[in-house]
């Protein structure tokens, strides 16, 4: 529920937003707004809307308002014994509110889940003033039509995030990080071929490439990097197993923690997926349009059983940097495979076509903010669209 | 069988003609659609479509037409488009909340859609037709290694489209979750006949997440005609194990004490001492004690290395909360037998009285030993026999309620406990239903778990789908929700 002091308030000035036609930003800790993302309207500020609203471990939920950081649950169900087993790539500043809104995810999403498989019920005030409820705070719900799903991942353009509720699970027994290099002249099929094989089945895997390697503070080299769970003699298992990749070395226990948080606001960033028998055509795709286009030291993980590879660049103010964004952007996947970009420069976000342009999408979006305020200029239209009607 | 119930005064005219659907013209042009014997309309036809797997609830479709591919499926709908008429998308119905009644309406049968298009293995995906079944899928993709987790008590007969529509679970969803978390992709016949993919089965996109939007509406967003199912290795060992429980409540705390340790297993299931005794004494027995108040079913699978182990935690969280014994089975003969009265526990609770009515109900997993409680005393003050067989680690209870539906007055006590139960499940902050879909039953206490606002949004998204709401009329969220609902409302007649 809402609290007091702002019970009625954000409600009714999205309510007059609504009524006005006044466009209306949702801001959160602001960790994605700084990304340069073009968004008209005057600042809905709900980092004030902080705090745990209903915890209780035996239920491995956790119920909080929006602008709770994740570092603040990190540390209430650390002193539980449990976590929030998602640690999205970005800063661990940034608000539950923001993850779920962004459909935020990171290395251990093939394992645990993405968002959408770990949010239980929301709370959320529709473009017209509404404050409604979608899900629940029971692990299992399908009482009704799945609005939790629509809003994971909208950006904040079909309402405002006020209360998340979502899975926890309890943290393992052993949690162990290892770091394998193989013989650099192999392929990175041949080197990692006997994956398949193993006996493994790591709470994350995660690809690096020689810059980002540099960046942790590892060794030179494509990396693998491997998070180990469960009981001891799992983990000791799983680590004996390693040895048929190469030389492996125990990583310090936040390498994991440091490979999300090197994802900052100014950087840019995209993710480009495709099916994972393709996985490595996809990182060689990546990596040489990087090249091609004289992006300067590109940062490329890769999550092996999801095919999805993640590229980083510095920020423009940083690093020389990509001078044509339109055939960047347009070339940077393979045919076939989806890029959705998280992070550009702002003049760049006008080659990147929109998400919310079919049928239905479009039609959700006016259902649910009609006078069309919420977030406008994101997902559904393209940033040169949108300047005439702020 | 359960007793004829009349839910319309239509009936007795559909009965005297034997072809009582006045449309001729929409019968031939359906039936030039899909072929002659794939449309339905006789009264003894009808009749195998009336009801769903809940007892209780009757409903005669004007006729069924059975589109035997995607094509057929899209000109049926545009059809049904052009006239105005609404209809209900239906599997096998199994369904357990009236969800595929057709009051009047057209019902589409899609048991006929049963092609497995494709089995991807090296990226563990399958791709299907909306009317395969469950266990004719996990049986095509074990040769791969492979599994389909989601795995219902009625999957040797439920469909693949069904599931997507109810968003099924199962009792391994504890660690491998439900329907919506292993659907990549389905391919939607909108309710104005328009073909939409929602979704991607070869890459992960942006946007508005529209397929886990469409998983779980019931039908009432269009019907799926191709479904892309994410498929899992399957786990390379397994442990099952059975510890029996002279406290029911003290059963529950061991479930507590399970899931606080960080195991999570594969499924953790109970059953109390009704339903221990229903199966002792069918063809189903599986050696369970039954001078017991619960047994706890458990299983723990992934890689042999550390499972042992696991296994011995959970035996001694069961021991620690009073278990009188613990089995420990790891030969798939062992494991089968153990399990096996929990799959059929339905089953044999049949054999009790006429009807049984399964529930669902979700409530916090710590709530579980009062909810538990709660749900004996309703039962003794309706004196109605309620037993409970669920899917514990969940909290997902399902009490289930013997009894004669034919029997007027006992019929009134087995619905005034079954509001009450979900009653107290809301009260301690749970839902009412975990698995099954809202359907028709659950219709009544969607006002009870959401506010005015929220049904109001669910409304104006179901519009975005089908403006004419015709797609299952009268499910999921209450009529007065919406705008006025301009068709004859959806009834049910409980005897």
């Amino acid at each position: 529920m809402l609290p007091a002091y702002l019970c009625g308030v954000l409600p009714a000035r999205i309510a007059s937003a609504h009524a006005t036609r006044t466009p209306l930003r949702p801001r959160g800790a602001g960790t994605w707004l700084t990304a340069q993302r073009p968004i008209s309207g005057d600042v809905l500020d709900v980092s004030t809307h902080t705090g745990i609203v209903e915890y209780v471990p035996g239920d491995l939920t956790i119920t909080a308002r929006a602008g709770t950081s994740l570092r603040e649950l990190r540390d209430v169900t650390a002193a539980e014994g449990q976590w929030l087993a998602l640690e999205p790539f970005g800063e661990p500043i940034g608000t539950i509110g923001a993850t779920v809104a962004t459909a935020s995810d990171g290395p251990l999403a093939p394992t645990f889940g993405r968002v959408r498989d770990l949010v239980l019920g929301l709370e959320v005030i529709t473009g017209t003033g509404e404050v409604t409820r979608a899900g629940g705070r029971v692990v299992k719900n399908v009482a009704g039509f799945d609005l939790v799903r629509l809003h994971v991942g909208a950006w904040g353009t079909l309402g405002v995030i006020t209360e998340v509720t979502m899975r926890l699970r309890a943290r393992p027994e052993v949690d162990e990080t290892y770091v394998v290099t193989g013989d650099p002249r192999a392929t990175l099929e041949a080197w990692l071929a006997p994956l398949a094989s193993l006996s493994l089945a790591p709470m994350a895997l995660e690809l690096i490439n020689a810059p980002f390697a540099q960046l942790l503070g590892l060794s030179a080299g494509t990396t693998l990097l491997i998070r180990l769970g469960g009981n001891a003699d799992r983990v000791a298992a799983q680590r004996r197993a390693l040895d048929a990749l190469g030389d492996v070395v125990r990583a310090p226990d936040d390498l994991f923690a440091r490979l999300a948080a090197s994802t900052t606001p100014s950087m840019i960033a995209a993710r480009v997926s495709h099916e994972r028998t393709r996985m490595f055509d996809t990182w060689r795709h990546v990596s040489t349009a990087c090249t091609r286009h004289q992006a300067w030291r590109p940062l490329l993980s890769a999550s092996l059983a999801r095919g999805l590879v993640r590229v980083m660049l510095p920020p423009p103010d940083a690093a020389p940097q990509v001078t044509d964004w339109g055939e960047f952007t347009r070339t940077l996947a393979p045919p076939g495979a989806h890029t959705a970009w998280e992070q550009l420069p702002a003049d760049a976000w006008r080659h990147v076509p929109s998400a919310v342009v079919d049928t239905l999408s479009t039609r959700l979006r006016a259902a649910l903010d009609p006078a069309h305020v919420l977030n406008r200029g994101l997902l559904g239209e393209p940033f040169s669209a949108r300047t005439g009607d702020a | 069988m359960p007793a004829r119930v009349a839910t319309s005064a239509f009936d007795a005219l559909r009965a005297a003609s034997p072809e009582p659907h006045g449309d001729a013209a929409l019968v031939q042009a359906l039936r030039a659609i899909v072929g002659e014997r794939w449309v339905k309309v006789r009264p003894s036809e009808l009749t195998a479509y009336d009801s769903d797997a809940l007892p209780g609830y009757r409903a005669q479709p004007s006729l069924v037409v059975l589109p035997g591919n995607r094509d057929q499926i899209v000109a049926v709908v545009r059809l049904l488009a052009e006239r105005g008429l609404p209809f209900v998308p239906r599997g096998a119905g199994t369904g357990l909340s009236g969800g595929s009644l057709a009051d009047d309406a057209v019902i589409i049968g899609l048991n006929r859609l049963t092609r497995i298009h494709a089995i991807d293995a090296g990226n563990g995906i399958a791709h299907v037709e909306p009317g395969v079944v469950n266990a004719v899928l996990q049986r095509a993709v074990a040769p791969f290694g492979l599994h389909y987790a989601p795995d219902p008590s009625s999957q040797s007969a439920c469909t693949i489209g069904g599931n997507v529509a109810e968003n099924a679970g199962g009792p391994h969803c504890l660690k491998y979750g439900v329907t919506l978390n292993h659907i990549v992709a389905v391919t939607v016949c909108l309710p104005n006949g328009e073909l939409v993919q929602l979704g991607s089965p070869t890459s992960e996109l942006d946007g508005y997440d529209l397929c886990g939007l469409f998983i779980g509406s019931e039908g009432c967003f269009g019907i799926a005609t191709d479904v892309w199912v994410r498929l899992l290795p399957v786990a390379p060992s397994v442990r099952t194990l059975l510890a029996d429980f002279p406290s029911l409540t003290d059963a529950a705390r061991a479930v507590s004490a399970i899931i606080a340790t960080g195991i999570v297993p594969a499924a953790l299931e109970m059953m109390d001492r009704a339903t221990i005794r229903a199966v002792e004494a069918s063809i189903y027995a599986a050696g369970y004690p039954t001078d017991v108040d619960a047994v706890l079913l458990a299983e723990v699978d992934g890689l042999d290395a550390g499972l042992d182990t696991d296994a011995e935690v959970i035996a001694q969280c069961c021991r620690a909360h009073g278990a009188r014994s613990v089995r420990i089975a790891r030969e798939p003969a062992d494991r089968a037998r153990l399990w096996q009265g929990r799959k059929k526990a339905f089953g044999a609770l049949g054999r009790i009285a006429p009807h049984l009515v399964v529930q669902d109900a979700v409530v916090p997993r710590t709530r579980l030993p009062d909810v538990l409680t709660t749900i004996q005393a309703i039962g003794a003050r309706h004196d109605v026999a309620v037993c409970n067989v669920f899917h514990a680690g969940d909290g997902n209870l399902h009490p289930n309620i013997s009894y004669d539906a034919s029997d007027a007055e006992q019929s009134a006590r087995v619905h005034a406990a079954m509001s009450e139960i979900m009653q107290a499940c809301i009260d301690v902050g749970g839902t009412i239903t975990g698995e099954h879909g809202v359907g028709l039953d659950k219709l009544g206490y969607m006002n009870a778990l959401f506010d005015d606002a929220s049904l109001a949004a669910m409304c104006a998204v179901r519009e975005v789908f089908d403006p004419e709401r015709r797609a299952n009329p009268g499910k999921v969220v209450p009529v007065h929700s919406c705008r006025e609902w301009s068709g004859r409302p959806s009834h049910a007649a409980a005897h």
